[in-house]
């Protein structure tokens, strides 16, 4: 048994990880840029380890100066959480030649779902239904390329063999514009990963994204924890999550689950990780992509089966058997995931960056906040817009939407804009309630601007409130200097008088 | 104190007899109004009815964020009002548009040209910044008067991307 854990990363996700191994008597070693010397993660850290300036490739992406730091602090092992260093092959490998353990999946596995082509070749192997599309290791000329399009079918996508987080996408819905977007895509993939290899899937049209969390130990067993309904998501960003997924049946899960650890054998997988599939309106499911690491969205999962995710993968990474077989798990109630964003999505979701004055997360039965922020924190440019994540369980679908709705109604976070109003009124959607969405449902048929039917409308009172506002406004500079302490500020009162005209 | 205020061409005549007593379209209310938490976020109870809303002003009046809902809001006082009427013309509306960066991050695409009309929504400038590209849109239609980036540049906050007329 290990004693100390270096965790490789930032934010909420940082701060997640410290709470399981603070739970399972772990010490900690926290890592740090010159932004986030004040940040939550360092703080609740037993040790803590800075790595640089503020750009991640100066510090969270410094994978020789954290192994570094986790041999001289005497940690055994790195959670690497999402993003940065996660699903980084050389990374995993180079803690496991530093003589550390890598909380996670084996480096080959990473390569070998890492590599989106390849990953679609191995799972085919395997059984596994993949989205139509190009065969093979996704080395294809543009001249093949072309060819194959017409035998796929328009609408397509061409994809980055080295994709994720959406770069590297273009859709292509005429033989005409292939050449263009073909070179357009190459050119991002080269700039993003370094790697400018393509591949073409068709576009499913109405479909859902469905994922499954893995968790598989070193001893050959690999079970499910059920499926997430991502499917809300702008600009291949997911936005909320739920589990289970209003769509699927128990006949429909246990078949997409088998086949998702199936999925998950075919690479011998080791620890947590997810299964994405792409469902039709025919129910047809097809894989998609596995993502080699914990994912942002792991808390639903959590709440609806009683399984701490993160917990669970310490034990694994150290070789212990899992401690739940499949039929352990029993989903009980209904969770909601809402990520609360910097971004304002009265202005096209555009990120809002600036301090955070002041932050009152809401509470009460049911309600978890994951959270890396604080008062005083700064929202750079520097990494992504999370902010926190709200998770809401109820009994049912319906008791977790009203739940999510009182939640978002007390969160309150001064000094920037959030994507809270979205939420808002994503639990206040016909369509969302109803569960009838899929992953273009927020960008093609989705506008903060239209109201709701049944929502509440209170224009009397806004107007009531804004006009105080706008008196107290125009009357406190004066009514402050009235009130004020005369003797001290005489001087800047009497200038202020002068200028009011008073 | 007498106010017009307006939401969606809907007017509501507010007057602000004392700190506790306002009448609204005429109707008496008694008020208790706070700001509990801090800007923007105030509290009202309004006749045994409580409110919390945050109030932001921005360019289009303020922007009232309450039970999930928006509202924009112009409130004018008499002497604002009587001013309006007199200069009659809605000059400032029409003034120009320097479209600022809201933040830090690099120019990846410029769309548009210098003298082009652009409507109200059209793309301007994609900007990344936060990992993310961003697509700056133009508040409302005009004509391109200046373009003040290139792609490659990496641009401050605030700093002017585009002016419109």
């Amino acid at each position: 048994m290990f004693k100390k854990v270096l965790i490789a990363n930032r934010g909420e996700i940082a701060v997640r990880i410290i709470r399981a191994c603070h739970e399972l008597g772990l010490e900690t070693v926290a890592v740090y840029s010159e932004a986030d010397r004040a940040a939550l993660h360092v703080r609740y850290a037993d040790e803590a380890y800075l790595l640089g300036p503020p750009p991640a490739r100066e510090s969270y992406l410094r994978g020789d100066a954290i192994i570094d730091l986790a041999k001289c602090s005497g940690a055994n092992a790195i959670h690497p959480g999402y993003g940065f260093l996660a699903e980084r092959e050389d990374f995993a490998r180079a803690v496991q030649d530093a003589g550390l353990i890598f909380i996670g999946p084996k480096p080959s596995a990473i390569a070998a779902m890492g590599d989106k082509a390849v990953a679609r070749a191995t799972v085919t192997a395997a059984g596994v239904a993949v989205v139509p599309g190009t065969e093979g290791e996704g080395d294809l000329t543009d001249d093949e390329l072309i060819t194959i399009a017409p035998k796929i079918g328009f609408p397509l996508l061409i994809k980055a063999t080295a994709g994720g987080g959406g770069k590297g996408i273009r859709e292509a819905r005429t033989l005409k514009e292939m050449p263009g977007l073909i070179l357009a895509a190459r050119r991002e993939a080269e700039a993003a990963f370094g790697d400018g290899n393509v591949y073409l899937e068709k576009l499913l049209l109405n479909a859902r994204h469905i994922e499954f969390q893995i968790l598989a130990d070193d001893h050959g067993n690999v079970i499910h924890l059920g499926e997430r309904e991502c499917s809300l998501q702008r600009r291949h960003q997911k936005l909320l999550e739920e589990s289970p997924s209003p769509l699927l049946d128990e006949e429909l899960r246990q078949r997409m689950g088998q086949v998702a650890c199936a999925a998950a054998r075919s690479v011998n997988y080791l620890n947590a990780g997810t299964i994405e599939f792409l469902v039709d309106k025919e129910h047809n499911f097809y894989f998609l992509e596995m993502n080699t690491r914990l994912q942002v969205e792991h808390p639903v999962t959590e709440l609806v089966t009683g399984i701490d995710i993160v917990k669970e993968q310490i034990p694994i990474s150290q070789g212990q058997k899992l401690r739940y077989t499949q039929d352990d798990i029993k989903l009980n109630g209904w969770a909601i995931e809402c990520r609360i964003n910097a971004e304002d999505p009265f202005n096209n979701f555009l990120p809002s960056t600036g301090f955070i004055d002041q932050i009152t997360p809401p509470s009460g039965p049911g309600v978890r906040v994951d959270s890396g922020v604080y008062p005083g924190l700064e929202i750079s440019p520097y990494y992504d817009s999370l902010i926190s994540k709200l998770i809401c369980w109820g009994e049912t679908r319906h008791d977790a939407i009203l739940r999510m709705r009182r939640a978002l109604e007390e969160y309150r976070i001064l000094g920037l804009r959030t994507n809270i109003p979205f939420h808002q009124k994503i639990m206040q959607s016909h369509h969302f309630i109803t569960g009838q969405f899929d992953t273009r449902f927020v960008e093609e048929r989705f506008s903060m601007d239209e109201a709701e039917d049944g929502a509440e409308s209170l224009p009397h009172i806004a107007a009531i409130m804004a006009t105080l506002v706008a008196h107290h406004q125009t009357h406190s500079s004066s009514n402050l200097v009235r009130q004020g302490n005369r003797q001290k500020h005489g001087w800047k009162w009497a200038g202020r008088m002068e200028r009011l005209g008073e | 104190m007498k106010y017009v205020t307006t939401i969606d061409n809907q007017s509501y005549e507010i007057e602000i007899i004392t700190k506790n007593e306002i009448t609204a379209d005429g109707e008496r209310h008694t008020v208790d109004f706070q700001s509990v938490v801090g800007p923007p976020v105030v509290s009202l109870i309004i006749d045994d009815q409580s409110y919390e809303a945050y109030v932001n002003p921005t360019e289009a009046g303020l922007e009232v964020l309450l039970r999930g809902q928006r509202y924009l809001v112009s409130v004018e006082d008499e002497r604002q009002r009587l001013l309006r009427e007199v200069s009659g013309t809605n000059a400032v509306r029409r003034a120009e548009i320097q479209l600022k960066s809201p933040m830090p991050g690099l120019i990846v695409a410029v769309p548009i040209e210098e003298g082009q009309q652009v409507n109200k929504g059209d793309n301007l400038v994609i900007l990344e910044s936060m990992k993310m590209q961003n697509e700056i849109k133009a508040p409302r239609e005009g004509k391109v008067t200046g373009v003040r980036v290139n792609p490659g540049d990496n641009v401050d906050q605030n700093q002017v991307l585009v002016v419109i007329n």
